[in-house]
């Protein structure tokens, strides 16, 4: 019997690779030169959103979702660049894991909360976006900061390289992801996800699980905070980015194949996602057409994606 | 000295005291049988053994040292492995993340498979996996933590028999090894032949308990039901003559290699008994003739007019509903009964209409006495035993009216008593004139239920027998594929 769920999974991550490779060689056509500078540039436009994705997905595959994802990414952006500002580079390093830490530690009590009150995701974390924002605002009212030199190229490179901005997106998967997907808290992860009362019979501690899973969710948005202090040299407190953030966060989850039912899918997928969320403005305004277009095909790119994958799903039913 | 000693257990879920005060005992090197009707507090008493619920009071002694587990894995760590009726595999994930998962060592599982005769590749989602095979999985993941004692609900239900026949010869070299079984069946034949003793609890409290052998099915019965007599035969009445008009005709239906063919028909005022073997088309006849699944080619008949079904409502039109065998597919979990008995009836409900919640609830009122539903937890359907849910299942099509009723393994995990209500129900549909076409995967409610029945192998009719002729064992022949003089 061949294994009809992960030949979805094939064909997604397939058909997402195409499009990301047809709008990639699209947005190169546009440019006048294309080389390494360019790529670099793509990769930093890509870098906050994909790391973004990459927690959102794998708070979805944990049966959740935490609409609060993009306010974590925002205070952290915050809180870095106010304290990075005009340091020395083992300084902004320390701040930079005081951030992570203190990202991890927000995500880990979002997920302590959704498990004690038992209250939806979706309304916990809708609730401490707001906080989370408005923690922000107090903390850092007037847009600027920076962070040493030396650090932002930790992410950006100095240079017309792009090694060190796709390196932002690699070392993530290849240090967070990939092991914890090997590891026993990963199948738990999947298996909460997949059916919590099978994963509780099977020895899952549910509520440990969900509080990991948000922590691991904060950890990406905390990277992704800390990227955008070094790619943008400030911080902002404003919730329209973060509320930005966090829907393309989903948006990039559900192109990249993962199932809003939770349970299904990979970080892999939902990195190519965000490029794809990348390119759409960024083409059409190489054309001078006006950004709202964008965002409308954008939305309708998002349905007829899901649209094509619940097809696949239900062709993979029947053929069972 | 005993392995395993209950003490005066007790738990209530809100108004409903599921154990009163249960006393059990597990010698080493036994099979013991935990019986019961629904209700009885068996899979409560399961689920804080096992650390899935925890216990108002009472005690649990496990070799001399009093235990209290608060979640399987320590269960599971102590010797104590159960395998629940539902497996307790996730479905999104591979066989061997799922083995990783409970810290299973795979080469040990695979050998455990591999003397059950079965061979499945780790790497397949669980979700692939058929549901028989899946507990076999379920059985060799337990039984490869090497657990002091191992508890299966309900593992032969549903079992096609060669493979129950392996469960029993595992739980017998178990046995042998000086561990124990705790066995829950409804299969009752199966205990004298398989269990050391049994224990029977009735309303939450231990009433019986003694060795099992030869005619120790007259005892269990009487201490489950109580003061209850024991289930007969439903009665049936003679046919008259016009009795013989034919409602549903199935003309060599076909559909992918599980219908190779398949012709029968249904008379009016019959219960048709189908029996079969796991996995040889019935499923499927089924969801075609409930409007579900579309046949490749073939003919349905509904009193001499050939029809063609698109959507379920083609065939509730025509008076064809459906008793899936799953339950939950059925019913609306987390609305009331009444909502539940009353959501097939929106034909008499116009779109942007009141409903007339007076005719409504008096049709209701009616069905519920009818089918003796037991109403203590009315306002979720979730909330009730398996063998009240049935009958709400069923229920549903009473409400409505209907000419054919499709009822797949009706009886499925449901206790003596609440059987014969189901069957006795059926009976009067058929004296009525309504049809009935039931598939039992147990073989001897043939003749306690059915009129005539046809055996399917391999996606065929491999025959056709009247109801004298229904005795368990032509029936077991029969379904294996072999020819009855």
């Amino acid at each position: 019997m061949m294994n009809q769920l992960r030949l979805r999974e094939r064909s997604w991550t397939l058909g997402i690779t195409a499009l990301f490779l047809i709008l990639g060689i699209w947005r190169s056509q546009q440019l006048p030169h294309f080389g390494s500078y360019e790529i670099k540039t793509i990769i930093l436009g890509a870098v906050p959103i994909a790391l973004l994705a990459m927690g959102q997905s794998l708070i979805i595959i944990g049966g959740g979702i935490n609409l609060a994802i993009g306010a974590e990414a925002l205070l952290i952006n915050c809180l870095t660049a106010k304290f990075m500002n005009h340091t020395s580079f083992v300084h902004s390093l320390l701040i930079g894991i005081l951030g992570l830490a203190c990202s991890v530690l927000v995500g880990a009590i979002t997920g302590w909360v959704i498990s004690i009150s038992g209250i939806a995701d979706i309304v916990v974390t809708l609730a401490t976006s707001f906080v989370i924002v408005g923690l922000a605002m107090v903390i850092f009212p007037i847009p600027g900061g920076g962070a040493n030199i030396h650090f932002a190229h930790l992410v950006t490179g100095g240079g017309k390289s792009f090694v060190f901005p796709l390196f932002a997106i690699l070392v993530p998967y290849l240090v967070i992801w990939v092991p914890l997907y090997r590891s026993r808290t990963g199948i738990s992860i999947f298996a909460i996800g997949s059916n919590k009362d099978a994963a509780f019979l099977s020895g899952v501690d549910v509520t440990r699980t969900r509080i990991k899973l948000y922590a691991f969710g904060g950890l990406f948005a905390g990277l992704s905070g800390i990227a955008l202090t070094c790619v943008t040299l400030s911080g902002s407190a404003i919730i329209t980015i973060a509320n930005a953030a966090t829907l393309y966060s989903v948006a990039a989850s559900v192109l990249g194949g993962i199932a809003l039912a939770g349970g299904v899918g990979g970080l892999f997928g939902p990195i190519l996602a965000s490029f794809v969320i990348y390119f759409i403005p960024t083409i059409m305004l190489g054309y001078g057409i006006d950004p709202a277009y964008s965002q409308i095909i954008q939305g309708a790119l998002t349905i007829l994606v899901v649209l094509a994958g619940g097809w696949l799903r239900l062709r993979a039913k029947r053929s069972k | 000295m005993s392995h395993l000693r209950i003490e005066q257990l007790a738990k209530t879920y809100g108004p409903v005291s599921a154990l009163r005060s249960a006393n059990f005992e597990i010698l080493p090197g036994e099979i013991h049988a935990l019986l019961g009707a629904n209700g009885a507090g068996k899979s409560t008493l399961v689920k804080i053994l096992t650390g899935v619920t925890s216990k108002d009071s009472g005690t649990i002694v496990l070799n001399g040292e009093p235990i209290h587990f608060t979640s399987p894995d320590e269960a599971r760590k102590n010797g104590v492995a159960p395998v629940f009726q539902d497996p307790a595999l996730i479905p999104d994930i591979s066989l061997r993340r799922n083995l990783k998962l409970t810290s299973t060592d795979e080469k040990r599982f695979l050998s455990y498979l591999t003397n059950m005769e079965i061979s499945v590749d780790v790497n397949t989602l669980v979700g692939l996996i058929e549901l028989p095979i899946l507990r076999m999985i379920d059985l060799a993941r337990a039984l490869s933590h090497d657990p002091e004692i191992l508890i299966l609900d309900e593992i032969t239900a549903a079992l096609p028999i060669d493979m129950a026949d392996k469960v029993i010869k595992i739980m017998k070299e178990h046995k042998e090894s000086g561990k124990s079984v705790i066995f829950i069946s409804h299969r009752l034949a199966e205990i004298e032949h398989i269990c050391d003793r049994a224990t029977v609890l009735r309303d939450g409290i231990d009433v019986d308990t003694f060795p099992t052998g030869e005619g120790s099915e007259e005892r269990i019965v009487t201490s489950m039901l109580g003061t209850q007599s024991r289930p007969a035969p439903v009665s049936k009445k003679a046919k008259s003559a016009e009795a013989e008009e034919i409602f549903l005709s199935v003309e060599e239906l076909r559909r992918g290699t599980s219908l190779q063919g398949i012709t029968f028909t249904v008379k009016k005022g019959e219960v048709l008994g189908v029996a079969a073997l796991e996995g040889q088309g019935q499923d499927l006849l089924f969801e075609i003739l409930a409007g579900e699944v579309k046949p490749d080619s073939g003919t349905l008949k509904v009193s001499g007019e050939a029809i063609k079904f698109s959507h379920p409502m083609d065939a509730i039109s025509h008076g064809i509903a459906y008793v899936p065998g799953d339950r939950k597919t059925a019913l609306l979990p987390q609305r009331s009964i009444h909502e539940n008995l009353a959501a097939t009836t929106f034909k008499g409900i116009r779109n942007w209409g009141r409903i007339n919640r007076t005719s409504e609830s008096l049709k209701v009122a009616n069905a519920i006495s009818n089918l003796q539903i037991d109403t203590r937890a009315a306002s979720q359907v979730k909330q009730l035993s398996g063998g009240n849910q049935q009958k709400v299942t069923i229920g549903r099509w009473v409400t409505t009216g209907f000419d054919l009723l499709l009822c797949f393994d009706p009886t499925r995990g449901i206790d003596v008593g609440t059987k014969a209500q189901i069957y006795s129900l059926l009976r009067t549909f058929a004296d009525k004139g309504h049809s009935v076409l039931l598939f039992t995967s147990e073989l001897r409610e043939i003749q306690l239920a059915c009129d005539r029945a046809i055996i399917i192998y391999e996606g065929k009719v491999h025959a056709e027998l009247p109801i004298e002729k229904c005795d368990e064992s032509s029936l077991l022949s029969a379904v294996h594929g072999i020819a009855i003089a």
